[in-house]
């Protein structure tokens, strides 16, 4: 069982990412109710549960796209829940979508570039070539380029760096979001979902690659279907029902959770399936 | 094509019966990207159908496609002697298919007697009709009856989603997902209301993540996969095979 | 005592008919989801066929109502459903605001060709004459038209809530899939919705007609219509109740206004309060009801349209770069006999060029639809004129930076509008600045301003040809900056935002700043392209500036392309070119170019095929091929793009 990549020689700081008694409330719906939980540096932290259950809610309460209700969300020990995305982003907090997000009119390697650009402002340009001579951004530019072009390689995108973002299929199109959460070099990154669309070969080596990150000091916080990517990397594994998270802990132990297989599987209810088999 | 768009008295029942459904060759894509490649498919009149499968397979795609709202690329879709494809989707309705989308398939801006009334737009059910049915089956809905949709909990609104089923004897019954982010009481009286519209003889085609809930109620399976149909079956057989596809 | 009554009369009664003209807005909007532009010039339209038959061809009142109302109206509106909104089902958000303001132009185009532009006429009211009341005269149109509103309210009332009709018409925007599925076809709701509009504006167009006992030109009743704009805008494009009352508070405040303030105001102001009066509300209105409530109906917020931008611009920018040398070529051989023309043209191409480089800017690459670069222009050359003496480069910069700071002013209330709010707050901008600005007497007054030509030391651009250079010169230059600024990391910022606010943000990048200074350079770009019309023209003049141009010449270039520096400088050759062959019928082109080009987001220039032309640009970026328009092809695959994103969405 491959289940425990605690990553040796990473010494546990303080939780990246605390999310402490978060409530979303959509008109009658709760969406979230009371969640908490923690993402920790040099850990690839999963969350899982069935659709619906509020996976990707909770992700837009920690990047600062939507305002809880109730609760407090907490980055590198810093409370931020009254910043907006930006100074999130600033803080080092990197994420993907699951309803792609990409920037659908550049191309694959301009995507990454915003992200790199990032923290860049245009008139530095003139500034630094009048203090260091002409072609000192193109000096800047150049690294930049070159960057880009290592992260592209590192999420195998390096063959499709020129094509129109919007013209990807939607395993690539993950790859690409997560290249863009890469640029912006995230202390924190939240992936929402980026296996599905993937063959198992690609999965594996996405697994590997996030066992890497989490193994250079990256709190990774993983939302993800595919069950054998999670088991393999994730720990711990957090599960989320009905805005609630029902389990935590490490993989073996949420997997032979009783409450999560009901949660997955659905309980049979007294009464019902009288009108199978025997019609 | 002559019952198409007429309105029946509400005495007469929408006819004896179930109808069949056929999927044949589809094949479907979002703008570039294709989703199901290549998928047959019998329902048999009067069957409880399961459909089964991971996240991203295709299944809710499937009804999309099955139910008019979405055009296939290649191959055809037939609910009896209709031709999905070529039918608009209220004329569909009007000739008994009752298709219940994924998610909260309501008007969140009417009130939900509001709703009722739209839902009689089928023709061949009166208000009274359709009121009565939902009432009794979901006494809460008739606290809340002057209530916004849209307010209501997941679960009512839900309620009030598959209350365009039980009145006018639809003769194909479409559920996409109906478990969707509601508690397991809730799914429970669901699916007891969804045996109970199966026993009246209609066929019912549904797609549903918990497993063992879906094959309490059916009659036959299906697993797909990646867009293909990769096994089918009665829900026994079925079952085993989709449990090991979940949690692998 | 018996003024303020008899202003509160006239107050409600003129709020009376915005009130009709607001709801038959409201009405289309709930139940297709898009904002008629056009709806003030539908009322207009129906007035002078009013006019026409009743005063020129002397039908009877009744059967000429009948005709409007009950046989022309509905029958345009259910026409212009199915014929020109129908295909735009699925396509991004800003292809209906388009097509709206092209049968906004086309109308007022067609009424300029019918009945002359300048002449007053004066529309009798339904019933004619007058009584007295509590010592304060009425007119009986008054109370047809309070009655009239009161009666619109009760039926629509009773439609929405009582009927399954209307119940529908309310339901349509929300899901139109769900209402056929429970066996409602969504096409005929909403084609109902544009006939109640049609039928709506109709009658609101009439009944203020008649209260203008002065009579109306086609530009100023389009616009007394617009004013119901605002009290929609309040009532949030659904709530019909509060639009009422805000269109009943407009017509009051209108009327203490112009009783009480107006009289004691200085001579010029006089005209220009009440004329701009309207707009200001409009305006504030627009900014100050809560976005996230304008936000929540319609498809304005389905599929995004997948753009074409990058490599194909190099391609283009050759196109454009070749078209001005010809032109300059032009200039240089210029001593024939009709040498001046042909150069003061080429002037004027220029001039609007820039002007469409702006709007390459702001909508192309941003995607901020902004109607008001006319306005900033007028400006421009405004400053030009009264800067140093009207014919200094001091003149240039200082129309830039003036129209720059004043963009930035705009862009503030309006940065969190986008798509249709934003046109409309634009539209809002411009028409008060042409009417109550450009229309006064110490500013372009009635015989235009004069602007010298630029002159340095030792350098003058008073020769028709060296003012050509000068022009050219000012186009390249902002040509070379628009395309430069898209390869570098500005114009990606700019693109990204437009494709994804939500990851625009998560990447660390600020929305609201990017988006003010984005709309202040495009209007500093206009602000110098005026100086320069000013200069090529000499004279500038208030109908150069009118907000119907400004809208023509956007048309223009979203029909060529507003992407592409080619799409910039096809749009102003259209421009200068039939305005001067054939100015009347400037709006019938824009507005047929619009909707020609239907759904296709990319204009002419972006279409499918035209792009096979230009493989040197797809291999200088190694791009593998025409990318298409892949979500926005076909309208059903769109809705089922929608429907994955509401599958997406409620997942998790």
């Amino acid at each position: 069982m491959p289940g425990v990549p605690g990553v040796p020689g990473v010494a546990d700081g303080p939780a990246a990412l605390v999310v402490s008694g978060v409530s979303v409330r959509f008109g009658g719906v709760l969406a979230l109710d009371d969640v908490s939980l923690e993402a920790a540096p040099g850990h690839v932290t999963g969350l899982i549960g069935p659709n619906g259950a509020g996976k990707t809610t909770l992700f837009n309460v920690v990047s600062g796209l939507h305002h809880p209700d109730h609760g407090t969300v907490h980055l590198f020990g810093r409370d931020v829940t009254a910043l907006a995305p930006p100074a999130r982003a600033r803080l080092g907090l990197a994420r993907t979508f699951q309803r792609l997000e990409l920037f659908g009119s550049l191309t694959v390697e301009e995507n990454v570039l915003v992200g790199l650009e990032s923290t860049a402002v245009w008139w530095h340009r003139r500034h630094r070539r009048r203090r260091q001579g002409p072609g000192a951004l193109d000096e800047a530019d150049r690294r930049r380029a070159a960057r880009a072009a290592r992260i592209l390689a590192e999420v195998g995108l390096t063959s499709v760096a020129g094509v129109q973002a919007s013209t990807l299929p939607t395993g690539l199109a993950r790859m690409a979001e997560l290249a863009r959460a890469l640029a912006i070099d995230p202390r924190l990154l939240l992936l929402d979902e980026p296996g599905s669309g993937l063959d198992r070969a690609e999965s594996a080596a996405l697994g590997d690659l996030l066992v890497r990150l989490a193994s250079s000091g990256v709190a990774v916080l993983l939302v993800e279907h595919d069950m054998e990517l999670v088991m393999r990397v994730c720990d711990p594994i957090h599960v989320l029902d009905f805005g609630h998270v029902i389990a935590s802990g490490a993989p073996a132990e949420v997997r032979e959770d009783p409450a999560v297989q009901a949660a997955y599987l659905g309980a049979v209810p007294d009464g019902v399936g009288v009108a199978g088999g025997d019609r | 094509m002559k019952v198409l768009g007429t309105r029946r008295h509400p005495d007469e029942a929408v006819g004896p019966g179930a109808l069949a459904v056929t999927v044949a060759g589809v094949r479907a894509a979002y703008g570039r990207i294709e989703v199901l490649h290549g998928v047959d498919l019998a329902v048999p009149a009067g069957s409880v159908f399961a459909l089964l499968g991971p996240n991203g397979a295709g299944k809710s795609t499937l009804l999309a496609v099955v139910r008019g709202q979405l055009r296939p690329t290649h191959g055809t879709v037939t609910v009896g002697d209709l031709d999905v494809t070529r039918t608009p989707t209220e004329r569909l309705a009007r000739a008994g298919l009752c298709a219940i989308p994924e998610g909260r398939a309501v008007f969140p801006n009417l009130t939900v007697r509001e709703n009722l009334r739209v839902w009689t737009y089928r023709g061949g059910v009166s208000m009274a009709d359709v009121e009565a049915a939902t009432y009794e089956r979901f006494p809460r809905l008739a606290e809340r009856r002057r209530q916004l949709a849209g307010t209501l909990s997941g679960g009512e609104q839900q309620m009030l989603a598959i209350s365009r089923a039980l009145v006018g004897s639809p003769r194909v019954l479409l559920l996409d997902e109906l478990s969707m982010g509601l508690a397991p009481l809730v799914v429970a009286e669901l699916y007891e209301l969804v045996a109970s519209l199966a026993s009246t003889g209609m066929t019912v085609l549904l797609v549903e993540q918990f497993v063992t809930t879906a094959l309490a109620v059916a009659t036959r399976a299906a697993i797909m996969v990646h867009g293909r149909i990769v096994r089918e079956g009665p829900p026994a057989d079925v079952g085993d095979a989709a449990l090991g596809a979940y949690l692998s | 005592m018996s003024d303020f009554l008899q202003y509160t009369v006239f107050g409600v009664m003129l709020g009376a008919g915005f009130a009709i003209a607001a709801t038959g807005l409201v009405v289309t909007y709930a139940a297709s989801g898009v904002f008629n532009f056009a709806h003030g010039a539908v009322g207009m339209t129906a007035a002078f066929l009013y006019w026409e038959l009743v005063v020129h061809d002397h039908v009877p009142v009744p059967l000429a109502l009948v005709v409007v109302l009950l046989v022309v109206a509905p029958l345009f509106g259910a026409l212009v459903e199915r014929v020109l909104m129908r295909r735009l089902h699925g396509a991004s958000a800003e292809r209906p605001v388009l097509v709206t303001l092209g049968l906004l132009v086309i109308l007022t185009g067609v009424a300029t060709l019918v009945w002359s532009p300048t002449v007053t006429r004066v529309v009798n009211p339904l019933v004619a004459g007058t009584f007295r009341l509590v010592g304060v005269n009425i007119e009986y149109q008054y109370v047809i038209t309070v009655g009239l509103a009161a009666v619109v309210a009760v039926a629509l009332r009773l439609l929405f809530f009582s009927t399954r009709t209307g119940l529908a018409l309310r339901a349509v925007v929300d899901d139109p899939d769900l209402l056929a599925m429970a066996g409602a076809s969504p096409n005929r709701v909403s084609q109902l919705g544009w006939v109640l509009g049609f039928v709506l504006a109709a009658l609101a167009g009439v009944l203020i007609a008649g209260t203008q006992s002065t009579g109306v030109n086609i530009a100023a009743l389009t616009l007394l219509v617009v004013n119901g704009y605002a009290a929609a805008v309040v009532g949030r494009l659904r709530n019909i109740p509060v639009t009422f009352a805000a269109a009943v508070g407009i017509g009051l405040a209108e009327s203490y206004v112009n009783s009480y303030a107006v009289p004691h105001l200085a001579q010029n102001l006089q005209t220009d309060v009440p004329l701009v009066l309207p707009m200001i509300f409009f305006f504030v209105a627009l900014v100050t009801v809560p976005a996230a409530r304008l936000r929540a109906v319609g498809r304005l917020t389905t599929v995004r349209a997948q753009r074409l931008v990058g490599a194909r611009q190099a391609a283009l920018s050759g196109i454009a770069f070749a078209v001005v040398v010809v032109l300059c070529a032009v200039a240089l051989a210029g001593d024939q006999s009709n040498g001046t023309t042909v150069l003061d043209l080429a002037g004027q191409v220029m001039a609007f060029g820039i002007v469409g480089l702006s709007l390459v800017l702001v909508t192309g690459y941003a995607g901020q639809v902004s109607l008001c670069q006319f306005a900033f222009m007028g400006i421009g050359a405004f400053v030009m004129g009264k800067v140093a003496g009207g014919g200094s480069l001091l003149g240039l910069v200082a129309a830039a930076g003036v129209c720059g700071v004043l963009g930035a002013l705009v862009a503030l209330p309006t940065v969190r509008l986008r798509d249709l709010y934003l046109a409309l707050a634009t539209f809002a901008f411009a028409d008060a600045v042409a009417t109550g600005f450009f229309a006064d007497v110490h500013v372009f007054g009635s015989g235009g301003l004069t602007v010298g030509r630029v002159v340095l030391p030792g350098l003058s651009f008073g020769g028709d040809r060296a003012e050509l250079l000068l022009v050219a010169g000012c186009f390249l230059g902002c040509a070379w900056l628009v395309l430069a600024l898209r390869r570098s990391l500005v114009g990606r910022r700019l693109v990204a935002l437009n494709d994804s606010p939500a990851a625009f943000a998560t990447v660390g990048l600020n929305v609201p700043a990017t988006r003010v200074v984005v709309f202040a350079v495009g209007a500093a770009m206009a602000g110098l392209a005026g100086a320069l019309y000013g200069t090529v023209e000499g004279v500038v003049g208030t109908s150069d500036f009118s907000v119907f141009a400004g809208v023509i010449f956007f048309l223009f270039v979203t029909t060529w392309s507003v992407r592409s520096v080619g799409g910039a400088l096809l749009a102003s050759i259209t421009y200068v070119v039939l305005a001067n062959v054939w100015d009347n019928g400037l709006g019938l082109f824009a507005g047929a170019g619009v909707i020609l080009v239907g759904r296709a987001a990319a204009g002419i220039l972006g279409a499918e095929p035209l792009q096979r032309f230009a493989p040197l640009a797809s291999r200088s970026t190694g791009r593998s091929g025409p990318a298409g328009e892949a979500l926005g092809a076909d309208s059903r695959a769109a809705e089922g793009a929608f429907a994955l994103g509401s599958e997406a969405r409620a997942a998790g």
